[in-house]
């Protein structure tokens, strides 16, 4: 098999990652004034209601959405055709402004936003009382702590992830595998961004998934790169790199390609609500193998070069 | 690695895998339990419930599920008050839901799902069946609001001693005006105590969540998920399928705390009192009639906790007892070691608490051979032994009785100043009373009382449909790849294959074996190993490919496959294991329930690809004499020639 020069487009690849993770959060913040809001993270307003046995879920999303107000619908139960209707708190003015609407002798007086939407519920849909099951203000599940938390993890996870990878081959793979990592959750998140793909306990569940697909990954390559590398110390790390990618590259795209075929299985299935954790998921796949190759190989690479010139 | 003999262990494994995983799929019986009460009712308001029942069962479990309900469309006999359901996949969303819509017919706290036999052999009758978390199948979510004027109430029993000298010296003319000064600064500060601000009332909160976080992790629950309302000063408890409701919220209520408090001093003029008029009664030969016969009777019926305070309030009032003075059950066994912990004696206690829970840390239930009981010990606070100290030594002679919730479980005499700081509490426990005691010390008491402010079923994060959906999603994506294995590494593939499905299974069965309740990021963690198993055989197998490229004879070839891809698969599994634990150790919620199955999916993974494929590979290739192993994709794959 011919070697292919991997490396060549280091400065390209580098530049383009790091461009598009700061057009990505540029966009988020200037544009959208930062993540998506969702329940989970910031609460929001919820009700389980049993709608009339000819209403679907297209048409309750079908009115959410001619109303502009942003809501995530969930069947409960199919036999009684009940759905749990998540409301952001970004939908409040939307809804206050909707009730208003509704003529005088319809509606009783309420002062707190769920009442408010319930009763807007109930007049768009007809609905009796008894059908509201529940109508709760709901607070932040996984928000606040978690993003704290996060953090700490994720900083104390490369701290020792680098050790282990120091001790067991050298700093300099270790320290682009981690700085790989990094890329990856950020690309990731700027895409979430961008895209304002509203997070949610899923969501967590595909980066976690996506940082250990994306760890195992440059381990598999820098293993073999290192195991090239052994006694060859005079020999230029790039063309190493370009060989060990080589013959790492069969297996990479088959595993990339095993794990996206049940990624994709999810959003061609048509799972509504595991919509988004399959393609964060899948964009993390493609990131992840992108970055061992095109950017943890090129920053050990350039990391070795400049240590060289230093002790030149 | 290339004996038969060696097949044993993945068999074995496998089949004691299978024997855990059995209750999942089993066909097992549900005790639905009638409520005593309904027999009481007239026919006709029974017929109602009966019917209730049945309609909605018709509609929603008749056809599809297969269930059965015996005895149909009428009420249970009085002697065996509780319907038998039968089926497959009984779920404890399910029977929640049953309970739930029947709240007026079916005693809830009762319902018992019957072991299968396996889990009656291997786990004492516990369940082995896999739980799902709140986001798959909804669970109960309660809000206990926090009481604070009950809590007040007991900080001014703390008090109450300080309080009165304070007011004592305040009043007295002849004190000094700087000892006046004092009191005057310690009355606002124990007064500004009992004024609750909402920052205060925060603080408490907290420590209630810190001890319920507690109560929750001793009950096996995997995501439970303890939250402070702020707005309502209430807690809120999710709690994933859970089926026992009304257990689970008796042990987060759970108020009992631990105190010290001193006995009336000799001679016992009003414990006298109640023991005289006791025996007068017993005399006339009107047992039934006596206060502690009452008292019994009380707690036999399970009148609750305000019954009995109630009563013996009215003690006090019936003998007169100061208000400085309380009345006490003292509790204890019969004669043998297994009766009944009832109350056999009143005592008259100091209303001033001497020594609170707060003071004691660190217990530990043990048996003492020499009296043949179980007993507590327990460390004090720095601040407690001092305290503790002071006490024996002013008060020597005297007793001491030690306060369990609103027992006397111990009354002993003071013969000697105690320091050093640790004690031990002895009285007629059980092991499981011991270890309930050493928990509440340890943990505390919840600082407030908790009432029920409401208790709900809450639906899953993914519809059912999504999960329906999203199964057969995961499981064609399943099949895709194991078919694209075969394609693309043909025998080797296979082997993968088996692997991968004896990984799942083995690691299903641990999960289980662990009380796992899986969630949606469980299952997202179950798809990574999942993934790196697939990964793990990949490599493996481009390596021996490698090794026969370079034409080495196919035994040579797959051994240093294997032993090339070793550290590869250890460095890249052990990594993700240690991100894995840290998960675990930092994380909540929705990171945990993903780090466990990715830990235990590692553990699983680094099993099946390093000893089980190999083991399978090797035996193919010398046992069974394959010569020719093609590790190239069917149509594009170039002739391999290598050398048997």
């Amino acid at each position: 098999m011919h070697n292919i020069n991997f490396t060549k487009y280091k400065y390209f690849t580098l530049s383009f990652s790091f461009l598009a993770i700061v057009f990505g959060f540029v966009v988020t913040f200037a544009k959208y004034g930062g993540f998506a809001h969702s329940l989970d993270f910031n609460g929001g307003l919820r009700t389980v209601v049993e709608l009339p046995a000819d209403k679907t879920r297209n048409d309750l999303e079908g009115y959410f959405q001619s109303k502009k107000i942003e809501a995530v619908v969930i069947l409960l139960e199919k036999e009684k055709n009940i759905y749990q209707l998540d409301i952001g708190l970004g939908s409040l003015e939307t809804i206050e402004a909707l009730y208003k609407e509704i003529p005088e002798d319809s509606r009783e007086s309420s002062t707190s936003a769920i009442d408010r939407f319930v009763q807007l519920l109930r007049y768009e849909y007809k609905l009796p009382k008894e059908k509201v099951l529940s109508a709760d203000q709901v607070g932040a599940v996984v928000g606040g702590e978690l993003t704290e938390v996060g953090i700490t993890l994720l900083l104390t996870t490369l701290a020792i992830i680098l050790l282990y990878l120091s001790i067991r081959s050298q700093f300099k793979f270790a320290l682009a595998s981690s700085i790989a990592l990094v890329h990856d959750i950020l690309m990731t998140l700027a895409l979430i961004g961008f895209l304002q793909i509203k997070p949610s306990v899923p969501i967590i569940a595909a980066l976690l998934t996506l940082l250990g697909y994306s760890i195992n990954d440059k381990i598999v390559v820098f293993d073999r790169i290192r195991e090239n590398a052994h006694g060859k110390d005079n020999l230029a790390l790039s063309n190493i790199i370009n060989v060990s990618i080589t013959q790492t590259l069969g297996r990479t795209i088959n595993t990339s390609f095993t794990t996206m075929i049940s990624v994709v299985a999810i959003i061609v299935g048509g799972a509504v609500e595991l919509y988004d954790f399959a393609f964060v998921l899948l964009f993390g796949v493609i990131v992840g193998t992108y970055s061992s190759i095109y950017i943890a190989a090129p920053i050990s690479e350039i990391y070795d070069q400049l240590r060289k010139k230093r002790f030149a | 690695m290339q004996s038969y003999r060696l097949l044993i262990l993945p068999f074995l494994i496998l089949a004691v895998s299978f024997t855990i995983l059995y209750p999942n799929f089993a066909y097992r019986s549900l005790k639905i339990v009638v409520r005593e009460d309904v027999y009481a009712l007239p026919e006709a308001d029974q017929k109602v419930l009966v019917n209730a029942l049945f309609e909605r069962w018709a509609k929603d479990y008749g056809k599809a599920s297969g269930w059965t309900i015996e005895p149909q469309d009428t009420l249970p006999p009085k002697e065996n008050p509780f319907y038998i359901v039968k089926g497959r996949f009984i779920t404890s969303a399910k029977i929640n839901q049953i309970s739930q819509e029947n709240q007026s017919l079916v005693s809830e706290s009762k319902n018992k799902l019957e072991p299968t036999w396996i889990e009656e052999t291997i786990r004492g009758g516990k369940s082995l069946s896999i739980k799902l978390g709140l986001d798959l199948q909804g669970g109960m979510r309660v809000v206990l609001k926090g009481d604070f004027d009950d809590y007040t109430s007991k900080l001014k029993d703390l008090y109450a001693k300080e309080l009165t000298e304070l007011k004592l010296t305040l009043n007295n003319p002849a004190a000094k005006p700087e000892d006046k000064e004092k009191a005057k600064s310690r009355l606002t500060e124990i007064e500004s105590s009992f004024d609750l601000s909402p920052m205060r009332k925060i603080v408490e909160l907290e420590k209630a969540k810190m001890i319920i976080d507690n109560r929750l992790t001793t009950q096996n629950l995997t995501e439970p998920q303890v939250r402070i309302q702020k707005e309502q000063d209430a807690i809120e408890v999710s709690l994933p399928g859970v089926s026992n409701s009304a257990a689970i919220l008796e042990i987060l209520q759970n108020t009992e705390t631990v105190e010290y408090r001193l006995e009336e001093p000799t001679p016992f003029v009003y414990k006298g009192q109640i023991a005289d008029s006791e025996r007068r009664m017993m005399d006339l030969g009107k047992r039934e009639n006596t206060d502690i016969y009452l008292f019994q009777e009380l707690v036999k019926n399970k009148a609750g906790k305000k019954a009995q305070d109630a009563f013996l309030e009215g003690l006090e009032k019936k003998y007169n007892i100061p208000k400085d003075f309380k009345v006490y059950a003292m509790w204890a066994r019969g004669n043998s070691a297994k009766s009944a912990l009832l109350p056999r004696s009143f005592v008259v206690l100091e209303r001033k608490i001497a020594l609170s829970g707060n003071d004691m840390t660190n217990a530990q239930p043990s048996y003492n051979s020499n009296s043949y009981g179980w007993m507590v010990s327990f460390t004090l606070t720095p601040n407690g032994a001092e305290k503790f100290f002071d006490l024996t030594s002013q008060n020597r002679g005297r007793n001491l009785a030690i306060v369990w919730g609103d027992k006397v479980i111990s009354n002993p005499v003071i013969n000697d100043p105690i320091a050093g700081g640790r004690a031990e509490i002895s009285g007629s426990f059980s092991e499981q009373e011991a270890i309930r005691l050493a928990n509440v010390i340890s943990e505390g008491a919840l600082p407030i009382p908790l009432s029920v402010l409401e208790m709900r079923f809450i639906g899953p994060t993914l519809g059912i449909e999504s999960i329906e959906v999203g199964v057969k999603a995961v499981a064609i994506g399943f099949f895709l790849v194991m078919v694209y294995m075969i394609f693309y590494y043909r025998l080797g593939g296979f082997i993968a294959d088996l692997s991968l499905l004896v990984n799942i299974i083995i690691l299903a069965a641990l999960l289980t074996l662990m009380d796992f309740t899986l969630t949606l990021p469980g299952i997202a963690g179950i798809i990574l190993t999942a993934g790196m198993a697939v990964d793990a055989n990949v490599i493996i197998y481009e390596r021996i490919r490698e090794e026969i490229e370079e034409g080495r004879a196919l035994s040579i070839a797959v051994t240093r496959g294997f032993e090339n891809a070793f550290w590869t698969i250890m460095d890249a599994n052990v990594t993700t294991l240690i991100a894995g634990i840290l998960m675990i150790r930092l994380g909540n919620g929705p990171i945990k329930g993903f780090a466990i199955t990715l830990c235990w999916g590692i553990v699983t993974t680094l099993f099946t690809s390093l000893f089980l494929s190999r083991l399978f590979m090797e035996l193919t290739v010398n046992r069974i004499g394959i010569h020719h192993l093609n590790l190239r994709p069917f149509f594009f794959g170039k002739k391999e020639t290598t050398n048997a």
